[in-house]
């Protein structure tokens, strides 16, 4: 689970991280007011509040927001009414969101901070060592972090911290003089690298990002950016961070597959819809339906303890998306009753109407009852005995369907 | 000969009394495993399924000699319970857990450090020796006993790298199920190790997935062990767009890019056979065993 800037921002401030003032507004008169509740002069940043990275270098879809990105830095006072009225409501659109873009509805408002030097700063997890890692960056201004990662991975310094303590005194020492900071700056690097790793720790984090931290005239380091994600399965511990869960944030179709303990996904291009019951299994139809020339456009985890009625909601969620133009039910259990599954998928597609090709693949017992289950449905669906066959069926209906 | 479980491996439930493990044990049992205890705290006395049922498991160990734990406690438990089966000193865990915060997955790999105690898991179908003995909840109608190893990260597919070996006419002497939660306590290591030394296993089917440089690890120590089986390797994910939502950005960062297409890349380099479809393992099978026909 993610949350937006200012609310991770807030919590790394308790635990000692320097953040600019700031106040959140949701109508541009709050803005006002929240602009000269932070500095009475300014230059300010208008900040939207949507979970993405990259807002910066991102457009407004509405011509009414203007050509500025989705973070502005305003100098007059008179401006920000202005400025935020454009921001709000309108739709933003980064590398991130994918065409479709996400609506601010808040704008953080913040001090400008000026600050002399800037870089990167992440805890994250590195998984098969396995060890919490602290990453640390210097910024250039033409490649962002992701694209360092892959194409300069050496430009990264990454040290492996004790999961107990935190970071010792020489590895503090060491992101110091990788960073050439003044000596001056050890003891904010300290405070501000303690902060992050006991926010992460505390709060069962599963990646804190500043991005980019500034470092002051004194030598005093500032988040000037923040965002940190959480581990699901470990947000009972934290019922404070579970309300900041901002529906609005997720696909419709995410939440509802959520409510029944699945897990939806959705991609921008494709036309097959898949339900399966695994990664693995869900990673593999859709290398299968690549290349076969087709892509996929989203699918359902429907994951352990599939039932009758859970197939059924689970069919409705993957039906009811205009862009699914076939659907590959792809099951496989070992005490999956394959009859309920089959009158699950009878039951929904009788509801809501099946108008495009199904293709059902499942392996578990009574096999031969679900298909002529499925059978004398009477409606299009497609039995198939292995995956391959799953997908070249699936495909050749679809086209077929053209 | 199999590796990690076999018909000697007198086993221990964490949690015998829930629903899950009732309908599991029961099945287990059934197979022939040796189950000779289980663990309920509070439930200590009880005589479960025939099963003796104790407080702790250091008492089920001191009592019946029990050497291997198969966990079916919740997620938020599985901490404390591994603290106890390390404590014990036994010699493999199987969690089957769904859940389990990553926090407590790293402090368990800090209580594992330095002890005997193998922890396969969490979110794992478990560890399986057709006709020997079951550890988890993999469906042991499938299987058939033979001389192909199993190691996945993936649990339906490992489902499926079985159906490919009983296509081939083969069958399995350990299916080995990781879990493909952010962090794990088994890798890929530890398995190519074990079934290299076990002398029922010829071959091995190795099941990877996208996320996490688990492959690129095992293919590295695949290429520096002297003696070799074959493996024949699957790694699923080609299709996601690098950089999408799907995966884990801490991976990109903290490792670099990583794509399927490198970890089959880096497994092909190390010597192993890799295939772009899992349907087509059943070939690959058929080549090694009847290189004539």
């Amino acid at each position: 689970m993610n949350i937006h800037e200012y609310q991770a921002k807030k919590i790394l401030s308790r635990y000692g991280v320097t953040i600019p003032r700031g106040k959140i507004a949701y109508t541009p008169n709050e803005a006002k007011n929240a602009a000269l509740h932070v500095s009475l002069r300014g230059p300010w940043m208008l900040k939207a509040q949507i979970q993405s990275g990259a807002r910066e270098k991102g457009h407004f879809i509405e011509e009414k927001a203007g050509k500025g990105g989705g973070i502005r830095l305003i100098h007059r006072r008179r401006d920000i009414v202005a400025e935020a009225e454009k921001m709000l409501g309108s739709t933003l659109q980064t590398l991130q969101t994918g065409p479709k873009g996400k609506t601010v509805g808040r704008i953080y408002v913040e001090a400008f901070a000026k600050v002399r030097a800037k870089f990167y700063a992440g805890l994250v997890i590195d998984r098969v060592t396995p060890a919490l890692t602290l990453l640390v960056c210097k910024l250039d201004e033409r490649q962002d972090i992701m694209a360092t990662a892959v194409n300069r991975p050496d430009k990264i310094l990454r040290l492996k911290l004790d999961l107990e303590r935190g970071a010792r005194k020489t590895q503090i020492e060491e992101v110091r003089r990788y960073l050439d900071l003044p000596e001056r700056s050890f003891h904010f690097l300290r405070e501000f690298i303690k902060g992050m790793y006991k926010a992460f720790i505390d709060y069962d984090a599963t990646m804190i990002e500043i991005n980019p931290a500034g470092v002051t005239r004194r030598g005093r380091i500032v988040a000037l950016d923040a965002k940190m994600s959480f581990d699901n399965n470990a947000l009972y511990r934290h019922p404070d961070i579970a309300l900041l869960q901002d529906e609005y944030e997720s696909e419709e179709r995410e939440i509802k597959a959520a409510k029944f303990g699945f897990q939806y996904r959705d991609f921008d291009d494709g036309s097959i819809g898949c339900i399966v019951n695994g990664d693995g299994i869900a990673l593999t139809a859709m290398d299968l339906i690549r290349r076969n020339g087709l892509d996929t456009s989203c699918f359902l985890n429907v994951k352990g303890g599939v039932d009758k009625d859970k197939i059924a909601a689970g069919i409705k969620i993957i039906m009811t998306n205009p862009k699914v133009e076939g659907i590959l039910i792809n099951i496989l259990g070992g005490f999956l009753r394959c009859n309920l599954l089959a009158e699950g998928i009878v039951a929904a597609a009788s509801e809501v109407g099946l108008n495009v090709p199904l293709v059902v693949r499942f392996e578990g017992i009574n096999k031969d009852e679900a298909k002529d289950i499925l059978h004398n449905a009477k409606l299009p669906i497609i039995v198939a005995y292995d995956m391959e066959d799953s997908i070249d069926k699936l495909v050749r209906a679809v086209k077929e369907s053209y | 000969m199999s590796i990690l479980v076999d018909k000697n491996t007198k086993v221990l439930v964490q949690g015998i009394t829930g629903t899950q493990a009732s309908f599991h044990i029961r099945r287990s049992v059934d197979y022939g495993t040796n189950v000779v205890a289980g663990v309920t705290p509070g439930k200590g006395g009880i005589t479960y399924m025939d099963i003796p049922v104790f407080n702790a498991v250091k008492e089920a160990v001191d009592e019946t000699g029990a050497n291997a734990s198969v966990m079916f406690v919740p997620a938020r438990a599985v901490k404390s319970a591994v603290k106890e089966a390390v404590e014990a000193e036994l010699s493999l865990v199987v969690c089957i857990a769904d859940g389990v915060p990553i926090k407590d997955m790293l402090e368990i790999k800090n209580i594992l450090k330095g002890s005997n105690t193998k922890f396969v898991g969490p979110n794992t179908p478990g560890v399986i020796t057709p006709g020997e003995s079951r550890l988890g909840i993999f469906p042991e109608n499938i299987l058939k006993k033979g001389k192909v190893g199993v190691v996945s990260r993936s649990s339906t597919l490992t489902y499926e790298a079985v159906l490919e070996i009983n296509r081939a006419r083969l069958g399995e002497s350990t299916v080995i199920g990781l879990g493909d939660d952010m962090v794990i306590g088994m890798d890929f290591i530890d398995p190519l190790r074990l079934f290299t030394d076990d002398e029922e296993t010829e071959a091995i089917v190795f099941i990877g997935q996208l996320e996490g440089a688990f492959e690129e690890a095992a293919a590295r120590y695949y290429a520096s062990m002297p003696r070799r089986k074959p493996v024949i390797g699957f790694v699923a994910g080609n299709t996601i767009p690098f950089g999408h939502k799907m995966g884990y950005a801490g991976d990109v960062l903290a490792q670099g890019k990583v794509t399927a297409e490198d970890k089959k890349e880096a497994m092909r380099a190390a010597g192993m056979t890799v295939v772009d479809e899992i349907n087509s393992i059943h070939k690959e099978l058929q080549k090694l065993f009847a290189p004539h026909a």
